[in-house]
């Protein structure tokens, strides 16, 4: 038996159907020997999108392919990203699970379309940013607000290409949610220095973006 | 590990016959009902379906669920049983209202959306305790999810505020990570349900403190303690913590309206028996409006009442 439902099986497939124009590829980087419950799960989950759409395809590697990670602009391992021939940088390090797994779907959808979901106005203001921003958004699976964060920093990058966007299952990088003081989802943390906590409307999302960096 | 699937509409326009603010339980209730009715509907949701109940761990009052369930499913179920029936929901936060004598235009930062009527059901949100140090440590030990937040309090000493029975139900949570969790309760007793009383009695974890009042929060980088002062003695003390999760209340989120319908002191949505607001066209449902018991149950009811109502404008104002 699948970690999916079939009721969300034949959803999904419904959905990358009409959705997808063009593929996208599940990068997976993870260490080969780990067995445990959650690398276990997150392989299984990947291999079974994947099964879902002929335009989705599943590359999986091990976390010892440092060069690899760094040139595809990773910084943590294990790590998903979402990539297709659309700019824009969508990463998930650690198990994209409980709500996350929405942000997961969502983000394939947007990698596989021209969609963007964002307002002309946020647009705009994304456009004119021009250096590197790293938005960092940290989680925990059972946070229900968690995905609205993920997704806005995911959209971010499709809308700029300086911005990278990624999800980091607070749990499974502790130490790292430790170290910028994560006891509060979403926290999200902008160039690896200013924070902020909660999910915001994404206007308001930016602003604090934008608060962080100054 | 459980993978939850959010099912979304994609469909754009900005023209419908019903839109309504809210995807709680009262809002997708009224969803369910004026889709079934074939009113061509709108649900605005800035966060998540479910709305407040998206953070409760569990919920087990709800009929029809007797081993209950968690807040973010529910919420989930709700939603897929209002799109079932056709209601659009768009995840996009309302800025505003504003009333014409033909149509009620809906503000977003998406744009303006128009409908014939309106329900809010745009629900509540935790109130703060307003004390010194609360703003600087919100993430930073304070939090108001205990399901989103739990898994970083493992094995520490932390206090929840607020005796009621979100405050119980979450300490009842939370004691699966924290090593103790003192409750400080400001009345001289517990008001959560009997049933979540009798269970923390059973919990070695749990300790009460009552007729306290919470006078502030403390600590450097992170929390590190919560001050409280006897309100029978005056002794104050400092809780030596590293978390609080507070449960005071609820406040209306009616910041949006701007003032366009009438308000109780506490700024929840007056409304008649039949749920119509100050204005015509426009009803409320929820926890938003003026009531004395506010559960998903009685969110349901309202939700329900409120389409029905709706249903009956609209059939009236097409008549005219």
């Amino acid at each position: 038996m699948g970690l999916l439902s079939e009721e969300d099986r034949e959803y999904l497939i419904q959905e990358f159907n009409k959705e997808l124009i063009r593929d996208v590829e599940l990068l997976h980087f993870t260490d080969m020997n780990d067995k445990s419950e959650y690398a276990v799960q997150t392989k299984a989950l990947l291999g079974e999108l994947a099964g879902l759409s002929d335009h989705i395809k599943l590359t999986i590697k091990d976390c010892s392919q440092k060069e690899e990670i760094e040139v595809e602009g990773l910084d943590l391992c294990p790590a998903i990203k979402v990539k297709s021939k659309r700019k824009g940088f969508m990463a998930f390090y650690g198990i994209p699970g409980g709500y996350e797994f929405s942000s997961l779907v969502e983000g394939i959808i947007d990698m596989g379309s021209d969609k963007l979901s964002l307002s002309d106005e946020v647009v705009k203001e994304l456009s004119e940013i021009d250096g590197p921003i790293d938005i960092k958004v940290f989680v925990t699976p059972a946070c229900p607000y968690c995905s609205k964060a993920v997704r806005t920093a995911h959209l971010f990058s499709l809308a700029n290409e300086n911005i990278k966007g990624s999800m980091v299952e607070a749990n499974g990088f502790s130490d790292l949610a430790r170290k910028h003081m994560v006891s509060s989802v979403p926290h999200i943390v902008v160039n690896g220095k200013g924070s902020f906590v909660g999910a915001l409307p994404e206007r308001d999302f930016l602003l604090k973006v934008k608060e962080v960096m100054n | 590990m459980q993978f939850t699937l959010m099912k979304e509409s994609k469909e754009k326009r900005t023209n419908y016959e019903a839109a309504i603010i809210g995807a709680g339980p009262a809002g997708l209730t009224a969803a369910i009902y004026l889709s079934r009715a074939r009113i061509d509907t709108v649900v605005f949701e800035k966060l998540i379906p479910g709305g407040l109940i998206a953070s409760t761990d569990w919920i087990e009052n709800y009929p029809g669920f007797p081993d209950g369930l968690s807040g973010g499913e529910l919420g989930e179920r709700m939603k897929r049983h209002s799109l079932r029936f056709g209601a659009k929901i768009e995840d996009i936060e309302v800025t505003g209202v504003a009333l014409d004598s033909e149509n009620i235009s809906i503000k977003t930062a998406e744009g303006t959306y128009s409908a014939s009527a309106l329900i809010v059901a745009s629900g509540t949100s935790p109130v703060r305790l307003n004390v010194s140090g609360e703003e600087n440590f919100i993430g930073k030990g304070i939090s108001f999810c205990a399901a989103c937040d739990a898994p970083f309090f493992e094995g520490e000493d932390i206090v929840v505020v607020g005796a009621g029975s979100s405050g119980i139900q979450e300490s009842l949570y939370l004691s699966k990570f924290a090593r103790s969790i003192k409750i400080v309760e400001f009345l001289s007793h517990p008001t959560a349900e009997q049933i979540l009383l009798d269970r923390i009695k059973d919990n070695d974890k749990i300790e009460l403190l009552l007729f306290h009042k919470v006078i502030g929060f403390i600590g450097e980088d992170s929390l590190s303690g919560v001050e409280v002062e006897s309100r029978e003695t005056g002794e104050k003390k400092v809780l030596d913590v590293s978390g609080a999760f507070i449960y005071v209340g609820l406040s209306p989120n009616t910041g949006f309206l701007d003032g366009l319908l009438d308000v109780d002191p506490k700024e929840f949505i007056k409304t008649d028996p039949e749920l119509r607001t100050s204005r015509e066209g426009v009803f409320a449902a929820g926890d938003v409006r003026t009531t004395s018991l506010r559960q998903v149950a009685t969110a349901v009811g309202d939700g329900a009442l409120a389409a029905h109502k709706v249903i009956k404008y609209l059939e009236k104002k097409n008549e005219g």
